[in-house]
């Protein structure tokens, strides 16, 4: 499929884009997390798409992706109204606050502090300790 | 006429009851026992206090026949809570898999069984094969079967799941309801699905004296339902005393969360909410993986479908204010987002019924997995090469970015 962005066009292996994609939404929706961290690399690697373009659309993407599956879970009974509601407001509050602290950080120090709290907790999952 | 002759064995009965006992006369004749000789009195049952506050010691005193175990069935009354289950183990017989999907939605919120003290080393001896316990094995061991009442009569649903259903994201068959032998056995599966682990469901707390007068600490956990709870103090199938009543109250910030089964502080997941976001943000990713394991690990009373079910909308207005922000500098490709999206679409469709269909255990290992391969990822963002090829495509995007707002301004 050929893509057009902001004057280039850009071929796209939807095959392997949509098996991707699909596999991805399958495996974060079963886990209750986005997916973007996954959908984000999937684009650039292995589509070779350049990062200003996977931005946006691996949104979109991920967009439907989500809204789909808290459908779903609505339906089958996961979804409890009170615990959303004291999670939501924080959720906005945390994308308001975040900008403002962001300018202050370096991401590759956030990315490291990420990468450890990421192995400590998957360690946890895996009942290591 | 048959009448009549009841009455001598409950004669007998009432006889046999020690007096000094205050309170609580023994159990009310029913239908069933009337009948029949009475080979046993029913055990009395007093209770300290009616009130709890989110969770507290109860004590619990009556007598009962000398020489027997005495058991206190306790049970919330009031809420139930879903439980499933999915059988795909073998068949003993024939080594087929039955591939059955169990759900219930009238699981009792709390569910406990205080044995005697004298039955801790069997207990321990059950929580050494960790997640392998079996529940109706223990009950029977314990010889609690006869306390196990409560939960034995829920409304039992199972499906026949198929791979042709699962693809679909459907649960597949509703089979014919089971019969009363069956849907007990089944419950049984299902309160141990639900209450996971053994400590949930059973504690070695009374203690009985030689004449058959009892005493037991019911300690009730914190985080679970408000409402009325019975207690039922249990001999034998015949020998129940009459269902004490206590009541859970919880306050503000405790909130009880009908679908998860639980009450917890609502301060503790705004604050952990507002962390997991604002880093979600710094590190240019939503949290919702972050927040899935620490809710996990933070509350295990918690359901993992229920947390699953309930981070992934969370993320979804951020989302969207991402997508509109994007859009109105037309910096979203619709072609390429919708067009991968619409696969996403049909995995969105069938994970959440994976979901339900994975014990908690089996939830954990692939996540802790995939989580492994997410900090791979994330390493691999900080090693120099990727560093300086994305110092690059980050200049370009904000470029690009740059011309787009410009060309979106020179619009209006």
């Amino acid at each position: 499929m050929k893509v057009e962005f902001w004057g280039q066009e850009f071929k796209v292996n939807m095959v392997v884009g949509c098996i991707g994609g699909f596999l991805i939404a399958i495996m974060s929706s079963m886990f209750g997390f986005g997916g973007g961290p996954f959908m984000v690399p999937l684009m650039t690697v292995a589509l070779r798409l350049p990062m200003y373009l996977v931005v946006g659309s691996s949104l979109l993407a991920i967009f439907f992706n989500t809204s789909v599956s808290s459908m779903r879970h609505y339906q089958f009974g996961n979804f409890d109204l009170i615990f959303f509601l004291a999670m939501f407001p924080a959720a906005i509050l945390g994308g308001y606050i975040a900008p403002q602290i962001a300018k202050r950080v370096s991401p590759l120090v956030v990315k490291r502090i990420a990468c450890v709290g990421l192995v400590v907790l998957a360690l946890n999952l895996l009942g290591v300790y | 006429m048959e009448k009549r002759v009841g009455i001598v064995p409950w004669f007998f009965a009432a006889m046999v009851m020690l007096f000094g006992v205050n309170t609580a006369v023994g159990a009310e004749p029913n239908a069933q026992t009337a009948g029949q000789p009475a080979t046993m009195a029913a055990p009395t049952i007093t209770l300290d206090k009616t009130e709890i506050n989110n969770g507290g010691t109860i004590k619990v005193s009556g007598q009962a026949p000398a020489g027997k175990p005495v058991y206190l069935e306790v049970y919330a009354d009031e809420r139930d809570v879903r439980a499933n289950r999915f059988d795909a183990d073998p068949d003993k017989d024939t080594g087929k898999r039955p591939y059955i999907f169990y759900l219930t939605g009238e699981m009792p919120a709390y569910y406990k069984i205080f044995v005697p003290k004298t039955m801790k080393p069997v207990l321990e001896e059950e929580k050494k094969l960790g997640n392998k316990w079996s529940y109706s094995k223990l009950l029977k061991d314990l010889g609690a079967d006869v306390a196990y009442s409560a939960p034995a009569k829920i409304n039992i649903e199972r499906y026949q799941s198929t791979l042709m259903a699962s693809v679909i994201g459907s649960r597949g068959d509703l089979l014919p309801a089971m019969d009363e032998k069956q849907t007990r056995s089944r419950s049984m599966q299902l309160v141990k699905a639900r209450f996971r682990s053994i400590g949930n469901v059973f504690a070695p707390e009374v203690d009985i004296k030689p004449d058959g007068s009892y005493t037991a600490e019911l300690k009730i956990r914190d985080g679970i339902a408000p409402g009325k709870y019975k207690i039922v103090a249990v001999v034998d199938k015949t020998a129940k005393s009459e269902a004490m009543t206590f009541e859970n109250k919880i306050a503000f910030p405790i909130m009880y969360l009908p679908n998860a089964g639980t009450s917890m502080n609502l301060i503790y997941p705004f604050f952990l909410t507002l962390a997991v976001a604002i880093f979600g943000v710094l590190m240019g990713a939503g949290g919702g993986f972050i927040m899935n394991p620490l809710l996990l690990a933070l509350f295990p009373a918690l359901p993992h479908t229920v947390v699953a079910g309930t981070v992934t909308p969370t993320v979804l207005f951020s989302q969207g204010s991402g997508i509109f922000n994007y859009s109105k500098i037309n910096f979203i490709s619709w072609k390429l987002g919708c067009g991968i999206g619409c696969a996403m679409l049909l995995g969105g469709f069938i994970g959440p019924k994976l979901t339900e269909m994975i014990t908690l255990a089996q939830f954990k290992f692939a996540f802790g997995w995939i989580l492994l391969v997410l900090a791979a990822l994330m390493l691999w963002q900080t090693t120099p090469g990727y560093l300086a090829k994305n110092k690059k495509e980050q200049s370009i995007l904000k470029e690009f970015k740059k011309r787009a707002e410009e060309s979106a301004k020179g619009k209006k």
